[in-house]
């Protein structure tokens, strides 16, 4: 899974967001290393949308434009817990490796 | 007119790019993104925006958005196979005077000229043409049309045709290295085959193009 998508996933985990609202919530879970652009982020949900990892919950206007809220839907839930479990397995055996050689605490 | 609404514009003359589809459903909201995220007295599209959007208009064109990861790969191969088509042509052009070295030993004048007429000509000025089959079929496999799997292996035989009819003509003692650009351009297409034949590509071609 790429880390925009694994962020974009992590953005939608607690809570449903708009378009916008993944893109500060991407940056912010970052540290403000990734920051999406429109058009990346749109490529980016129209294939979460088809591979039925998300889903549109609800829609809105808000000051004359429209906002898209999405969610995750349970196989996106499940795909999510399953990168995030992989990923925090790989940074704990590279840290139990680097640990005697005094690089990490 | 306000500063808004002349970006406004531009963004929407950048969004034409989309596919009409995805414009239809999601033009509003993505300029609203848009806009939200344009920065304080921004009047203009900026130039890495544009080609954010223009990337992101060309991915969902060629369906790179939608399909399986193995259509997706041979989306991206068959791209590549147009580029390399190029790459042959320029290959041919720019080793054409140690052709002519290494087989002027063995062919008359005559023979040389007909060769040239025959095979250089055509070879040229076709190239351009079968590189556009490599992107217009990318696009039509990417867009999971039923009848793109077997225009491809079309494309295919005729790929795997030209490198034997090469090889016939002794284009790897005359002409080597149009050989071995020719072979890399066969080794994607073969490459792209299997992956559009391959089983978790075949169910995106048995949908409608609706679903797709």
């Amino acid at each position: 899974m790429q880390e925009a998508t694994f962020l974009i996933l992590t953005a939608l985990a607690d809570s449903t967001q708009h378009g916008y609202g993944i893109i500060t919530e991407v940056q912010e879970i970052s540290g403000g290393r990734v920051r999406l652009r429109a058009g990346t982020l749109y490529t980016a949900l129209d294939r979460l949308r088809a591979d039925g990892l998300i889903e549109v919950d609800r829609e809105e206007i808000v000051e004359g434009r429209l906002r898209r809220y999405y969610r995750l839907t349970p196989e996106g839930t499940g795909r999510l817990a399953a990168e995030a479990a992989r990923l925090h397995a790989n940074a704990r055996a590279a840290l139990t490796r680097l640990k005697p050689l005094g690089v990490v605490t | 007119m306000t500063d808004t609404s002349q970006l406004e514009r531009g963004y929407r003359r950048v969004l034409a790019c989309y596919p009409k589809a995805f414009r239809r459903a999601s033009e509003d909201e993505i300029l609203a993104v848009l806009m939200a995220t344009a920065g304080e007295g921004q009047q203009r599209v900026g130039l890495a925006e544009s080609a954010d959007l223009i990337l992101g208009a060309l991915r969902m064109h060629l369906g790179m958005s939608r399909s399986p990861r193995a259509v997706l790969n041979a989306v991206r191969l068959m791209c590549l196979g147009a580029v390399l088509e190029l790459a042959v042509l320029v290959t041919v052009l720019v080793t054409l005077d140690s052709v002519r070295s290494a087989a002027i030993r063995d062919f008359t004048a005559t023979q040389w000229h007909t060769a040239v007429v025959t095979q250089i000509v055509p070879a040229v000025a076709g190239t351009p043409i079968i590189a556009g089959l490599w992107l217009w079929l990318a696009w039509a496999n990417g867009r999971g049309y039923d009848w793109a799997r077997p225009a491809f292996m079309a494309l295919f035989s005729l790929v795997t045709i030209a490198v034997l009819f090469g090889l016939g003509e002794g284009s790897a003692l005359y002409a080597p290295a149009d050989l071995i650009a020719k072979g890399v351009v066969w080794l994607v297409g073969l490459a792209a085959m299997v992956l559009i034949f391959s089983k978790a590509a075949s169910p995106y071609y048995q949908q409608e193009p609706a679903q797709q």
